[in-house]
């Protein structure tokens, strides 16, 4: 057992080193591999071009921060896409890591775009108990967060005018590394009708396409590549598509690792029939 | 009684908010309100607590000198302390030393957890996909071609890796996704009606 | 004789610019109240070739004389909802039909008032949906208290609970057991307390140390009585150890890495794994893979079946894992109820090859069926 145990031990040292270098490299020595849009990114896209300037959208930073490789550049280019149009954002977070990288993020896109903060975009902060916080929001919101995330009454703020609940918001946007958006889709898509869309991690992609298939969400936006399609619509490249090239040998490293396993397993298998 | 006042509670507002859903009238909708509002000031309780037990414990541990592991409830002890004078004395917003921790310390910690994801998936690949029987050839070859379909180089080698994923992901894949689903979906209303009626108490602690 | 033809003559003359014709007014469906639609038919409208483009909305109590406007629509929305209405109060409409040469074509509605509605209407097929399923599952509850044996297909992965226990055991090593991410509220954490119930009552029998590091307050209260309560239950209420029942932390790689640890220190020779999982799923069971543990894993998450499939020894899928209570108990209630959650996925199964039949027939009306407002 411990000659079975350090054998593994060696073999997954190899692995852990390749793919290391499968991942660095590539962000090093750039392979510039072209990218192709899929039709749920597009549909996003096509979304939000669709809405009328000064529409808003409730963006919700739903994840921690171990995830930001992921979540910063889908955030990144939705943000970039709602302020090149002149929509509107309001920022939440339903995990409590998400209220400072969401804030950051507001803060900086809107940046970019010279827009004002309380007029063009809001953040209004971290609730727990996330089923209450998207119910409770679908009756109120100013129930829900009677301040912002700088402690000032959110009816203060000209954007809130007229914004009672979700009534008077075009779609909610869950930025999330887990199953968050199942909960947007559960309780405010099924019980108050307001468009979702999921921007989630790649592995959280498959869990969201029955939703997909059945209609229940305008489009999505998964993982690195989901990004790097975003942003080669909103043409102007950023992060996401400088990581696509890592994503593609890694891929290609579990492949090989997968064809080397079985190798190696199909040649123990006739050793021991021997 | 007392034993049996949590689920007389749990059977009237488990009943109440399956009714509400039902009638959009002003006064279900306050109640339901006020509801929404009682869990939140509940759970904010439940956050003192966690924090009183997390501190509890490590401190428990710490005050043993022979205990072993000390070292990391020590570590567990020194953060709160820590993170606690920031945030309350030097402010939580834009260039503190709370968020410098937070920016700094805590998110570069926790992206390292996340990504040795890509090397214990790496390792699960090469351990776990076997070509032992016909099954097992299917699941080997549908994951390569999902893998390869996902990445740009799929679409380099063949556009017809691509297309064939999306029909793995969607056709197969999801037709296995939503039986699943379904059985989970009816396995929740039916511990939610035991619960709401009482017969599953395990909730509450002990049968 | 007159003043009744003057206003005969007034009406005809009045006609073409204030008429009901077209548009209406009417109490929002299906609301709380103080909320009234106002809605027009292009079709019915005779533009008169004045290319119509907008709407402009106003309106008055039936006692007020001056007109209020509330909203412009563009002509081709068809509706409008007016949600600044009060109560009780009798309101008219008037709407202004703009063409693009700026002419304008007016029209009345009907007095009509907002109030709020005791039951949504276009729900009654959930309500239907939900007799059905409290009918089923009472039904077949009602059956197995009366004494009516129901079988449970052996689940290996709740049949290898014992085996890991005992493995523990021989090894004189820990068992660690984790409900995941989930809080009190999700359904597979409920599930999982009935786990551990009957895993406490298994260590505690062949004292062993159960470790059940936590990522929720709440669980841990819970977990802790869980587990007491099966320690007394067996007899042995002096093996019981609170410390081992402990908060980790809400974070989701914090909690991660703190697993990892303690299963790299403490080398448990079984780990459970029952409750909702999210990336984290992996990173434990591979590590737990890699000190030789034994590791049974059930979750609702279906995207980490995959993962743990890989890494674990026994997985409970989908619905396996919340027979697991009426496994583990053998209590007649939790069967019955599993029994009719059986007899809804028949009903469920037929619903969808009806769907599919009347779909591929060009029969779409069916899918209404199923729609919620």
């Amino acid at each position: 057992m411990d000659a079975v145990g350090g054998k593994r031990i060696n073999i997954r040292h190899i692995i852990f080193i390749l793919m290391a270098l499968a991942v660095a490299l590539p962000l090093i020595f750039k392979l510039g591999l072209p990218l192709r849009v899929t039709d749920e990114v597009r549909d996003v896209y096509g979304f939000i071009d669709s809405l009328p300037e000064n529409s808003t959208v409730l963006i919700s930073f739903d994840h921690d921060t171990s995830t930001l490789p992921e979540m910063v550049p889908l955030a990144e280019a939705i943000l970039r896409h709602c302020f090149r149009n002149n929509i509107k954002v309001i920022g939440l977070a339903l995990l409590a890591e998400g209220a400072a990288v969401g804030d950051d993020n507001l803060r900086r896109i809107a940046g970019e775009y010279h827009k004002e903060y309380g007029r063009d975009y809001l953040f209004l902060g971290f609730r727990p108990q996330f089923t209450v916080a998207i119910l409770s929001m679908g009756e109120d919101i100013a129930r829900e967060f009677p301040r912002d995330y700088r402690g000032v009454d959110i009816h203060n703020y000209p954007i809130m005018n007229n914004i009672k609940n979700y009534k008077d918001i075009s779609a909610v946007i869950s930025i999330a590394d887990g199953d968050m958006p199942l909960y947007w889709i559960n309780y405010a898509q099924a019980r108050y009708g307001v468009k979702v869309i999921p921007e989630v991690t790649a592995v959280m992609a498959t869990t969201m396409y029955p939703f997909l298939q059945s209609g229940q969400l305008v489009g999505l936006v998964a993982g690195l590549k989901g990004a790097a399609e975003y942003e080669k619509l909103l043409g102007k490249p950023g992060l996401a598509s400088k990581g696509m090239d890592a994503q593609s040998t890694a891929h290609i490293l579990i492949v090989l690792l997968i064809i080397v396993g079985n190798v190696v397993y199909f040649i123990n298998r006739r050793k021991m029939r021997i | 009684m007392l034993r049996k006042l949590p689920l007389y509670i749990c059977f009237v507002f488990g009943t109440f908010m399956l009714a509400q859903f039902f009638i959009p009238h002003p006064v279900s909708t306050a109640l339901y309100k006020m509801v929404l509002d009682w869990v939140q000031i509940i759970y904010a309780l439940s956050l003192l607590v966690g924090a009183a037990m997390l501190i509890k414990h490590h401190t428990l541990i710490a005050s043993k000198p022979v205990a072993k592991d000390r070292q990391y409830s020590l570590i567990v002890l020194f953060g709160i302390f820590i993170m606690i004078i920031t945030g309350l004395f030097f402010g939580r917003g834009n260039k503190t030393v709370f968020l410098w921790i937070f920016n700094n310390i805590q998110a570069p910690m926790q992206a390292t957890m996340f990504s040795l994801l890509s090397f214990f998936v790496a390792s699960a690949a090469y351990r776990g996909f076997r070509a032992r029987n016909a099954q097992s050839v299917f699941l080997l070859g549908a994951a390569i071609i999902v893998m390869l379909g996902k990445v740009p180089i799929g679409d380099m080698i063949t556009p017809y890796i691509p297309q064939s994923a999306d029909w793995l992901l969607n056709v197969p894949s999801m037709a296995a996704r939503r039986g699943i689903y379904i059985g989970i979906a009816l396995g929740t209303i039916a511990t939610s009606l035991r619960v709401i009626l009482g017969i599953e108490r395990t909730y509450l602690g002990g049968k | 004789m007159k003043t009744l033809i003057l206003v005969i003559i007034i009406t005809f003359l009045l006609l073409p610019i204030c008429a009901f014709g077209g548009v209406s007014a009417i109490d929002t469906p299906n609301d709380d109240g103080e909320s009234i639609t106002i809605i027009w038919n292009p079709d019915s409208i005779p533009s008169n070739n004045l290319k119509l483009t907008r709407v402009k909305i106003e309106r008055r109590t039936s006692s007020e004389s001056g007109w209020e406007e509330i909203g412009v629509a563009p002509f081709s929305q068809r509706t409008f909802i007016d949600d600044a209405a009060d109560d009780g109060i009798d309101y008219v409409y008037r709407l202004l039909f703009t063409g693009e040469n700026g002419k304008a074509l007016i029209y009345r509605t009907e007095a009509v008032h907002s109030s709020a509605q005791i039951f949504n209407t276009k729900r009654i097929n959930v309500l239907i949906g939900i007799i059905i399923c409290i009918f089923v599952l009472l039904y077949y509850i009602y059956r197995s208290q009366k004494g009516r044996q129901f079988y449970v297909r052996p689940i290996p992965g709740l049949q290898a609970v014992e085996e890991a226990v005992g493995r523990a055991t021989e090894l004189g090593k820990p068992v660690l057991y984790s409900a995941g991410r989930g809080n009190m509220q999700r359904v597979a954490t409920i599930a999982s307390m009935t786990v551990l119930s009957s895993v406490a009552e298994k260590t505690a029998e062949y004292n062993i140390p159960l470790i059940f590091p936590n990522n929720d307050a709440v669980v841990t209260a819970v977990a802790q009585e869980v587990v007491y309560d099966a320690y007394a239950k067996t007899g042995h209420p002096d093996r019981y150890k609170e410390d081992d029942i402990f908060y980790l932390t809400d974070s989701q790689f914090g909690y991660a890495a703190a697993v990892d640890g303690i299963m790299l220190r403490r080398k448990p020779a079984t780990n459970l794994f029952m409750g909702t999982f999210e990336a984290e799923s992996l990173i434990l069971a591979e590590t737990g893979n890699s000190i030789g543990a034994i590791q049974i894993a059930g979750t609702d998450s279906t995207i980490q079946l995959s993962f743990f499939i890989v890494a674990c020894d026994y997985v409970l899928i989908g619905e396996e894992y919340f027979a697991a209570s009426g496994y583990l108990s053998q209590d007649p209630m939790i069967l019955g109820s599993l029994k009719g959650q059986d007899m809804l996925k028949v009903v469920v199964g037929v619903l969808i090859l009806l769907g599919a039949l009347a779909v591929t027939f060009g029969f779409t009306g069916f899918l209404d069926i199923f729609s919620i407002g």
